[in-house]
């Protein structure tokens, strides 16, 4: 067994930070039985060790070799088969991976309405957390996709134990849903081993060695269309969505949260880490395709979004709506719509998290998500009101918030290649504006009409104290977002030039607009 | 005279002593059943001892082949790797599997004694497949489980539905039995041989001339395939699994099923890769069809089931179709199918246990209903059942996962992609009713009448329950011990 620690530490941080969640959940497992009280506090702490580690991490990572895997750690598991723990992370896990231990601990400290099988709910929720950064952190494809499936049975339980009415429907949909584009991974994954082992005569499951495999173009085709099933199925990608707003609106709201805030971005991720780097030609021939789907996504996702009658599926459906953006900016093959897409995975799971939380902290008061039962909050609850409409002028994009410089990016981005694709992305903007400020002009504006919300309170200290962290980073992100983006930039640089160096595609660039105005004919 | 080569018959010789004993202490002083499982214990003990030496006398030795007398120059029985891991699983799969089921033994009085000596007989019948070298020692290895078998099947004589299996079992089983010998017959009279290491030479050696009548070969080589598909319940063979593992003693079920499956998959890949390894072309294709069949049938059948033993028969339609798709890849595939197999055989071994304690020990229906809120009357059942379920399902982290990248990983190797794609497609479609299982368990309330009805086990039922989930679940995270073995075991 061999170790290889490029860094200087001479610790495994990564295995640390995956570790520490998995052996929290084994930690609450064992608390004593009938101690309710005690798990969220216990949870909590252990929730903020990944926290300390991320953190750690961002610190230590050099902006100037965002291109390359840092903290890698390398021990093989199973030799004949090539598997290994093989970790790394770069400038496009790096924020993801900070970003769910952000969230964690708040949806955590969100979750004081779980009253039944609190113990097995704090575990399940550190049992999700390990194996969403192990997804982020994986460059074993078999590893990765360990991972990607073991966060599958701690949310399906999330669902189905705590979710409301029709609660076992909603994870059983997710569950098969998902468990089927997993299957045509998983085949994808063993394919691709196997045609290593014929070219080279070992089986390998490393990124790094099957990246270097020359596919041909048939071959390609048909891994990534059983790699995209999955990640097209976790976006979701029009039109593999129909689980997605059962789920949403079934899960308590620690699960939606993390279902919209980071396990969403499994599939944006997945396709960003897998299909454009090994599977490059195959890019560049179905990108008008994927990207053309996301834009009906956007619009429709947008357009049913208005006409939710229940608060919880509206913001479901703008997820559909605001993934279709970053899938869009992923597809443009170029850097300025692909580094919108990676930004924006941080700033959806920011804004949406948020939206989520608090629709769920009305869903405590008042036990209904029907946005007819509320109506003139704002005279009652002026504090939550004002912070609803802040987290939906950042999901809108409003500039000087988070949304703003992601959404420019891809627009920019995916203007370069396919413009018309573009401008009709540019109106699921403006649908946002509609079906957000509409639903807040019904819930908050005018006077009370419902004499059941005239007694409710408004925002308690804690729940002051879960929103400020993300309300701080989403004004962060909106004004200041050169840091973030410096992160980014070299590593999306990198699969960029990959794919112009090994097809004979070119990335468009800015000057080449003037020259050809007629570019427009290439939308599917 | 030559010097009897012992260590090879030795699990033979030990069960068959047991099962003496066992009768004549039951005849002549009645000593109860602790002497029995005493006895018994000590038997299984011992002939898995002895599988032990085997593997490690191999190493000195390499693999044997030991020939029947003096006169005759034809191996009865092979010495290799894969008789030692085989030989060893399949007992420790009967012993566990005994030991789940003994509450039985408990409730049957006197008569225990005939079941715990029918199960040894069983046993060594079993294993007796996997390491004979011709197929006529196959044939009576089959005959000695499935007679004993067939009986235990039958054995709570005054349930109707107990006897109904067994007569079910009886008849499709000796008609698979019948096959399987008639496809004997034609390969003897294509090579001349019964010999499988004899057959493999006269094959290659006569396969540039005529002598060899091909077309009789290959009946012979169907309807061996056709036998033994009967015996592992490999579609569209198998109609006879859900009556019987729903009539059958509830307690005696997970002895038939995985010691029968373990066995039968043995002699299978033994005559198929090493027999019949010059024609793997003509029958890898069969194999193949057969394969997708048996999961998609399967999987779809236990869909559609209410009663949890049925459902767990069907989804056996499609676990023998996983197992078969390793086939495919002859050899190579040999070391993903015990690994396949050796992990199944204890998950079957375990839900069926779980089935046994709720349902009783007896034969009779399992309605998927008496599982409801099974977490509020027992959680660690319900634990257990959930880990089972999902290392069926194929979920990483469990063994179930790795055998499942194992299986198909051999087929694409060997160029059958579309096998491992519906393969992967039909275990997803799997997960619904694994799922509803553990869906019943945790997010329902039970069922009113046995809401406060305690689920009780004895410590035997827990002891070999905690074998089979632990198992399930240590070689989903450390494979690599198990693998290094399966990866030794193939046959000379």
């Amino acid at each position: 067994m061999d170790t290889a620690l490029a860094h200087g530490l001479g610790f495994p941080v990564i295995a640390l930070l995956v570790l520490l969640p998995a052996a929290g959940a084994v930690v609450v497992a064992m608390l004593p039985k009938g101690r309710d009280e005690l798990m969220m506090p216990v949870a909590t702490s252990i929730s903020l060790l990944p926290l300390a580690v991320a953190l750690y991490i961002l610190w230590e990572f050099s902006v100037a070799d965002g291109a390359a895997f840092q903290f890698t750690e390398s021990v093989n598991w199973y030799e004949p088969w090539g598997i290994g723990w093989n970790v790394g992370i770069d400038g496009i896990s790096l924020l993801l991976i900070v970003l769910t231990a952000v969230l964690f601990p708040i949806s955590i400290l969100a979750s004081v309405s779980v009253q039944k099988d609190v113990k097995l709910y704090m575990a399940s929720m550190l049992l999700l957390e390990a194996g969403l950064l192990g997804v982020f952190v994986a460059l074993d494809l078999l590893v990765f996709f360990v991972f990607f499936e073991m966060t599958l049975i701690p949310m399906y339980l999330l669902i189905g134990i705590w979710g409301s009415e029709n609660r076992v429907y909603a994870a059983v949909k997710f569950f098969l849903y998902t468990a089927f584009g997993s299957a045509l991974l998983l085949a994808g994954i063993i394919a691709l081993a196997v045609i290593h082992s014929t070219e080279t005569g070992s089986l390998s499951f490393a990124f790094q060695d099957l990246e270097r495999l020359a596919l041909s173009s048939n071959a390609q085709l048909w891994l990534f269309l059983g790699f995209g099933a999955a990640f097209a199925i976790k976006v979701p990608l029009f039109p593999f969505h129909t689980w997605l707003p059962d789920a949403h609106t079934e899960a308590p709201t620690a699960g939606s949260v993390i279902l919209a805030g980071v396990l969403l971005k499994l599939g944006t991720y997945g396709f960003v880490r897998f299909n454009l780097t090994l599977f490059p030609e195959a890019t560049v021939r179905l990108a008008p395709w994927l990207a053309g789907l996301a834009v009906v996504g956007i619009i429709y996702g947008a357009a049913v979004a208005i006409v939710q009658p229940d608060v919880k599926r509206l913001v479901a459906y703008s997820s559909v709506s605001h993934l279709g953006f970053i899938v869009l900016g992923t597809f443009a093959l170029t850097a300025q719509g692909l580094q919108g897409g990676v930004i924006q995975m941080v700033n959806h799971g920011l804004t949406t998290g948020a939206l989520f939380l608090l629709v769920g902290m009305i869903y405590d008061r008042r036990h209904t998500r029907q946005i007819s039962e509320y109506g003139g909050l704002a005279s009652v609850m002026p504090l939550f009101a004002g912070i609803f409409l802040f987290m939906a002028f950042a999901s809108i994009g409003l500039p000087g918030l988070n949304g703003f410089i992601g959404e420019f990016k891809i627009l920019l981005g995916s203007y370069l290649a396919w413009p018309v694709l573009a401008i009709l992305a540019a109106s699921g903007v403006v649908l946002a504006a509609v079906y957000l400020l509409w639903a807040y002009e019904r819930m908050f504006t005018g006077p009370v009409t419902n004499s059941a919300n005239e007694g409710l309170t408004d925002l308690s200290a804690r729940e002051i104290a879960i929103l400020v962290p993300i309300a701080a980073l989403v004004v962060f992100l909106g004004i200041y977002p050169k840091p973030a983006l410096d992160r980014i930039e070299p590593a999306v640089d990198h699969i960029i030039e990959r794919i112009e160096s090994v097809t004979d595609y070119e990335a468009p660039q800015f000057g080449e607009i003037a020259d050809l105005p007629a570019a427009s004919g290439e939308a599917p | 005279m030559s010097q009897i080569a012992f260590l090879p018959i030795a699990p033979e010789i030990f069960l068959l002593a047991g099962a003496v004993l066992i009768l004549m202490a039951a005849v002549t002083v009645n000593l109860g059943q602790r002497a029995w499982a005493i006895i018994a214990g000590l038997a299984l003990t011992l002939s898995f001892a002895a599988a032990w030496v085997q593997w490690w006398r191999l190493d000195e030795t390499g693999p044997q082949l030991h020939y029947l007398g003096d006169f005759g120059r034809t191996p009865m029985i092979v010495m290799d790797y894969f008789s030692a891991f085989g030989g060893g699983l399949v007992i420790a799969a009967g012993g566990i599997a005994l030991l789940g089921g003994w509450r039985l033994v408990a409730s049957l009085e006197r008569r225990g004694a005939e079941y715990v000596a029918l199960a040894l007989l069983a046993v060594a019948g079993l294993h007796i497949m996997v390491v004979a070298a011709n197929l006529v020692l196959i044939f009576i290895g089959l005959e000695i489980a499935s007679l004993a078998l067939y009986v235990i099947a039958g054995f709570t004589r005054d349930a109707p539905n107990s006897d109904e299996a067994a007569t079910k079992y009886f008849l499709l089983g000796s008609f698979a039995s019948a096959l399987f010998i008639y496809g004997i017959a034609l390969t003897y009279a294509a090579t001349g041989s019964t010999s499988i290491y004899g057959v493999t030479g006269i094959i290659a050696f006569f396969s540039e001339r005529i002598l060899l009548d091909q077309g009789v070969l290959l009946i012979g080589i169907a309807l061996m395939i056709v036998g033994l598909g009967f015996k592992v319940s490999a579609a569209p063979f198998h109609q006879w699994a859900p009556d019987v593992y729903q009539g059958a003693p509830g307690a005696a079920v997970p002895l038939m099923a995985s010691g029968v499956k373990i066995a039968g998959f043995a002699a299978l890949a033994r005559v198929l890769t090493v027999a019949f390894d010059a024609s793997i072309e003509d029958w890898a294709q069969v194999i193949g069809a057969v394969a997708a069949l048996s999961v998609v049938v399967g999987t779809l059948l236990a869909i559609a089931q209410s009663d949890f033993k049925r459902m767990l028969a069907y989804s056996g339609v499609a676990h023998a179709g996983f197992m078969l798709t390793a086939l495919v890849a002859g050899q190579d595939g040999i070391p993903s199918l015990w690994f396949y197999l050796g992990t199944y055989a204890f998950q079957l071994i375990g839900t069926f246990i779980i089935a046994s304690i709720i349902s009783g020990v007896g034969g009779g229906e399992s309605p998927l209903d008496d599982y409801r809120g099974l977490a509020k009357r027992s959680p660690v059942l319900a634990g257990s059942l959930t880990l089972l379920m999902l290392a069926m399902g194929g979920i990483p982290l469990t063994a179930g996962f790795v055998g499942k990248v194992g299986v198909f990983s051999a087929a694409i190797d060997a160029g059958y992609l579309w096998l491992a794609i519906v393969g992967l497609v039909a275990a997803v479609a799997g997960l619904y009713f694994y799922l509803r299982l553990v869906v019943l368990a945790y997010f329902y309330d039970p069922v009113p009448e046995v809401a406060d009805v305690p689920v009780a086990a004895s410590r035997a039922t827990r002891i070999a329950l905690a074998v089979c989930v632990f198992s399930s679940f240590v070689f989903g995270v450390i494979p690599w011990p198990l693998l290094n073995l399966t990866g030794e075991s193939l046959p000379l």
